[in-house]
């Protein structure tokens, strides 16, 4: 039956992490790298390895986590340099060293944990990411009809769990403030589908043809390559480019 | 219910500059990519020999095409330099820190493939990018060196008794030495024109229905192919080698 089947995936491993350590808030705190040994289990996932850390070696290290199934977002890191949700990423698909870092462009909470929402907050803001309605919302109503088409369409870029990986792994986000990224620029997709969102053309124009949005994306890749969710995310950016265009 | 003033304090000028500067950047490159190809089709005429060349040569001057063409080049090379450098991050800490995060961002070795060379490369479309600056700087110093020679031997006949391009003057040149500049140039022009096709199509999602790889693949053909061409064009030039397709022109005139 293969997947039920109790698998020795680890070869009976002893991992080493190396783990980054830095409280802010502490004047004492300065960065370095820990280093912890702990057994492989079968299956085990960096969620799993770190909660196994933190209960036997170290209570006070930091990381996030909330629904270990990939649907909060908070857990994304680095992972030997790249940027991967914790609670996706088994222990079985890394080399015996693991090296750990919060994510970048974000702020630091401590060791691995970053405030991904004051980011997220000031985009969403910014892009204002909420449906622009025209008319009063009408309780007793018939709700508006969509086609199926477009609201798979909507989907596909509504299932952005906000993690940050995107960010983290784009070379532009990493030195210049206020660019959109992967996320940003998917979130606009989202609202620029969706026929109930009242903002025309011209309107979106403005938000996504600048340097911090499409026109300031140098093409690297990396958000397509590491979003954990999967998202077509060179898909919509270039929807956006296409549609900057014809708007113009 | 009223509308919120977006925002992002930019005005639609500054989107619509931004947009000019994404267009003229995108399709000048497209327009010396095309132009550089055909041009390697025509310089390729040498394999025919120094008869087909000459002929070639003398067409495009005597009917007033190479002229108003290296000219046309000149601009679009100036305005690709500007326009497409505008991304580059003016700061050599910032290029390092995108250099880094290339090369951090390869995939973690699992543990059964760890013998795989694939799971640490460096991170792939990022480094065609820090190579495209890279090979674009050299092409700014051998290309303009390049088209200022190829201006002066197309425009001077104009002027007097010079010849314009003839094989006996190329063929001296480049075996006298040019070869080596003319060999870096050609790998970089055919990289950078390669990278930047694929690197357009992404963006712009042309074909949306060719994936990634498929891409990709298209570019690595284009690379390898115009880049064998071309250096079997320079090998003759060079004269190390006998022109391979000498015969066809065997009974002309």
């Amino acid at each position: 039956m293969g997947f039920l089947e109790e698998r020795d995936l680890t070869d009976g491993r002893r991992l080493k992490f190396e783990i980054f350590r830095f409280n802010p808030e502490d004047s004492e705190s300065a960065p370095h790298l820990d280093v912890f040994e702990i057994d492989e289990q079968p299956y085990m996932s960096l969620y799993i390895a770190l909660n196994v850390i933190r209960e036997t070696l170290d209570p006070s290290l930091m990381f996030d986590f909330a629904c270990r199934s990939a649907i909060c977002g908070s857990c994304g890191m680095l992972v030997n340099g790249r940027p991967a949700l914790g609670c996706k990423t088994l222990t079985s698909a890394l080399p015996e060293t693991i090296r750990l870092h919060p994510l970048p462009v974000f702020k630091l909470v401590g060791d691995l944990s970053v405030d991904t929402g004051v980011w997220f907050r000031e985009m969403v803001e910014n892009t204002e990411a909420w449906i622009h309605a025209q008319q009063a919302f009408d309780p007793d109503g018939q709700e508006e009809r969509m086609p199926d088409e477009v609201a798979q369409k909507i989907y596909e870029s509504d299932r952005c769990i906000e993690c940050g990986c995107c960010i983290a792994a784009c070379g532009l986000a990493n030195i210049e403030d206020g660019f959109l990224g992967a996320a940003g620029l998917n979130r606009i997709c989202r609202f620029a589908l969706d026929p109930r969102d009242s903002r025309d053309d011209s309107e979106w124009f403005e938000v996504v043809a600048t340097e911090r949005g499409v026109f300031g994306c140098i093409g690297l890749m990396a958000c397509d390559d590491v979003c954990p969710k999967e998202l077509p995310l060179l898909e919509h950016y270039a929807w956006l480019r296409r549609r900057a265009l014809r708007a113009s | 219910m009223t509308r919120a003033a977006t925002e992002l304090p930019v005005p639609a000028s500054e989107a619509r500059r931004q947009l000019r500067y994404e267009l003229i950047s995108g399709l000048s490159g497209l327009g010396l990519a095309v132009f550089m190809w055909g041009h390697m089709l025509l310089v390729g005429s040498i394999l025919t020999g120094a008869k087909g060349f000459d002929w070639l040569a003398g067409f495009l001057e005597n009917y007033y095409i190479a002229q108003p063409t290296v000219v046309v080049i000149s601009v679009l090379f100036i305005v690709h330099a500007v326009t497409a450098s505008r991304k580059i991050p003016a700061k050599l800490e910032e290029r390092r820190r995108m250099r880094d995060i290339a090369k951090a961002l390869k995939r973690p070795a699992p543990h059964d493939v760890r013998d795989s060379d694939l799971a640490f490369q460096p991170h792939l479309e990022s480094m065609l990018w820090i190579w495209q600056v890279r090979t674009g700087l050299v092409l700014l110093v051998l290309g303009s060196f390049h088209v200022l020679l190829l201006t002066v031997d197309v425009l001077t006949p104009m002027f007097g008794e010079i010849a314009g391009i003839e094989s006996g003057s190329t063929l001296a040149r480049v075996s006298g030495g040019l070869w080596l500049p003319y060999a870096v140039l050609l790998i970089c022009v055919e990289f950078h024109a390669s990278v930047g096709l694929y690197r357009l199509a992404v963006k712009w999602g042309v074909g949306s229905t060719l994936s990634r790889s498929a891409l990709r693949r298209i570019e690595q053909v284009l690379f390898w192919a115009i880049l064998g061409f071309g250096a079997v064009t320079l090998v003759v030039m060079a004269g190390w080698l006998d022109p391979p397709l000498a015969f066809l022109l065997d009974g002309a005139q």
